[in-house]
């Protein structure tokens, strides 16, 4: 298990150092995926989630960011020791991304052919005419006809602009794919046959992939694990089943309380009240606490530590509710 | 009044002329709202739910076809006719970063509507009336004076929703309101809608993508795809039971935040939505379809009713082979 681990974060803070003030993005964070699985990377705008994805590759633009503390090992080399040479050599090769918009992401006067064999000729030693070899193949493989590779961008659909993405993440055979809402500008016939083929991928090239997103649906599809992260910290963490079936932390609750039923019309949603604290200025202890219904007087005090629930090996929770052992959330009660 | 029309649209078409030829935005579409319900219109980009939204109120001037907006019909009305019934007509906008102006305070945003339609006079009346509505859609009397890059999307929206309030309208279109915004936030927004309709008895034609928003929200739901509604039935009806097959792709895409137990298989749909230019004379939805076959070829499908107030346009339903 130790050795297919291939992210490995440890106590990552990045803060944004402004005129103004100082931006605690990521607060400390722990997070690790090993191959063949997908975490799932789950939170509001503002949560930190980006700001997490970019870090992995050394990306933050500093300043202002600066990554405070923690280490990143990237299948046991450590990122933020790197050297930029050996930073471009990761960058794309080893670790490769995947952005929400596809629009934007690729370049409009570059045929994808060449925008595919641009990113393989950058990281191995083949001629041009090889790499645009390559790079059909990578198209067909994401279900795209390989006659296709001498049109532009513009040419292709948003679902198909999104494979050549893929195409271009996949050419090296990285070993992390990070994907940043990749389906969230796409429509839901379209999100699905992207997300079925990204799940497929993952499996036949033995890759780990970071999903990001806040949709809970595409998680529950496409994701093993699942992190819930609240003002840049990790509030709740498990398994897919723990975090969904027997939920623990009253921010997820809320999360999945917000969500229109499918199967109930009508019946009055339960939003999470008040909004995200500002990352310049958070409060005392735990930070959803002026969220929170349940939040008491001790959970001002002092920021509640990941725990394991009931000694579970999977399952995590920052909540200082748990100090009662009688404590559980409604959702869980109603439940039984 | 519990049955009064307050809108019917009758085969509503919006052709726009390209190089390549007719784009066929919005095909035939007809379709009936009572006062106080709401009409979904879902469908993926690109299938002429915001033409039609926009072409019902008359921001685009519609190719052929009827509105009838209580009990007028305003397809011809020039723009001077237009304005007193621009009262009575409002719109909400997906995206609150965008359709509000960034020099503008809360204030002004608000009160502008009041000012141009020549509700209120004296600055007193309308700075009451301001606050008021701010207080109907739940924003602090503090942000009077903000601007609004100072808000979140949220907040931004609100003014959005305030603005079209301040006219005392009958219909509101909502266009994607709320999915620019995160789902807790989408809640509040939603149950901010749903109060108003409750207590202004308002009507809305909610166009968005996302089909577990409008199954919260709509009484009908009409599915669109490229220019024609394929399906329309009541909420509970269609999502128990879709007939189309392009209604039961889009309802099985829909990703479902359920892990393990219960879950149901997903089809996919191949391909994608083709182009609305020059469309001949067969199944639009024909080359995704898993079910066509030489039939669908021979003509396009009208809506045909296969029970009280359940329509669908598929040729093979109607032959009754699938």
């Amino acid at each position: 298990m130790a050795e297919d681990l291939v992210l490995d974060i440890k106590d990552l803070v990045v803060h944004y150092e402004t005129e103004d003030a100082d931006v605690c993005a990521v607060n400390g964070i722990d997070i690790q995926i090993s191959k063949k699985r997908t975490l799932g990377l789950v939170g509001e705008t503002g949560a930190g989630k980006t700001t997490t994805a970019l870090s992995i590759l050394n990306l933050i633009p500093n300043p202002p960011g600066v990554i405070k503390n923690g280490s990143i090992h990237l299948d046991g080399k450590d990122i933020l020791k790197m050297s930029q040479e050996d930073l471009q050599k990761v960058r794309g090769n080893d670790v490769a991304m995947i952005f929400q918009d596809p629009m934007t992401a690729l370049n409009p006067v570059m045929t994808v052919g060449e925008q595919i064999g641009e990113s393989i000729m950058l990281h191995q030693n083949i001629s041009k005419q090889e790499a645009f070899e390559k790079a059909k193949e990578m198209l067909k493989m994401v279900g795209i006809a390989e006659s296709r590779a001498y049109d532009y961008p513009h040419q292709f659909s948003g679902g198909m602009k999104q494979r050549v993405v893929i195409a271009i993440a996949l050419a090296c055979s990285p070993q992390l794919l990070i994907a940043d809402e990749p389906t969230t500008a796409l429509d839901v016939t379209i999100q699905a046959q992207v997300l079925e083929l990204m799940k497929q991928l993952i499996q036949e090239k033995e890759m780990a992939m970071l999903l990001i997103t806040h949709d809970l649906g595409v998680v529950a599809e496409v994701c093993e694990d699942v992190a819930v992260m609240y003002a840049g910290r990790i509030v709740e963490k498990g398994t897919a089943d723990d975090v969904f079936n027997h939920m623990r932390h009253p921010y997820t609750e809320g999360l999945f309380d917000s969500l229109p039923n499918l199967k109930q019309r009508g019946e009055q949603l339960v939003p999470i009240r008040g909004l995200m604290p500002d990352p310049s200025d958070l409060p005392p202890g735990c930070s959803f606490a002026p969220r929170c219904p349940y939040a008491t007087e001790a959970c001002t005090k002092s920021i509640p530590p990941l725990k394991s629930v009931e000694g579970s090996k999977t399952h995590f929770v920052a909540c200082t509710a748990y100090e009662n052992p009688d404590f559980s959330l409604r959702r869980n009660e109603n439940g039984k | 009044m519990a049955n009064k029309t307050i809108l019917e649209v009758q085969n509503l078409t919006k052709f726009f002329t390209t190089p390549a030829g007719q784009l066929h935005a919005v095909d035939g579409v007809s379709f009936k709202i009572e006062e106080g319900k709401t009409l979904g219109i879902v469908g993926e980009s690109g299938c002429g739910k915001s033409t039609t939204g926009r072409t019902i109120l008359k921001l685009l001037e519609p190719t052929g076809g009827k509105i009838i907006f209580d009990g007028k019909d305003i397809t011809s009305y020039s723009r001077k006719q237009m304005r007193p019934l621009r009262q009575e007509m409002q719109m909400v906008f997906q995206d609150p970063f965008s359709s509000l102006d960034p020099r503008q305070t809360v204030m002004q945003l608000i009160s502008e509507p009041i000012i141009e339609h020549k509700l209120l006079k004296s600055k007193k009346d309308i700075e009451d009336r301001t606050l008021e509505l701010m207080e109907t859609v739940g924003l602090a009397e503090r942000y009077i004076n903000v601007y609004p890059h100072e808000l979140d999307g949220g907040r931004r929206q609100r003014i959005g929703i305030a603005r079209a309030l301040a006219v005392n309208p009958k219909l509101i279109v909502c266009d994607e309101p709320v999915s620019a915004l995160d789902v807790s936030i989408q809640a509040q927004i939603l149950n901010l809608l749903k109060e108003l309709q409750e207590k202004m008895g308002l009507t809305y034609i909610f166009i968005t993508h996302d089909l577990s928003v409008v199954k919260y929200f709509s009484d009908d739901i009409a599915v669109m795809y490229l220019g024609q509604m394929v399906e329309k039935a009541p909420s509970d009806v269609l999502f128990a039971n879709p007939v189309h097959p392009y209604t039961k792709a889009l309802l099985s895409a829909i990703p479902l935040p359920i892990v393990g137990k219960e879950k149901p298989k997903r089809q996919l749909i191949k391909g994608e939505i083709t182009s609305p230019v020059n469309l001949p004379d067969e199944c639009r939805f024909m080359k995704r379809c898993d079910f066509a076959d030489e039939c669908c070829k021979k003509c396009n499908p009208k809506l045909h009713e296969i029970e009280p107030g359940h329509f669908v346009a598929c040729t093979r339903v109607a032959e009754g082979t699938i």
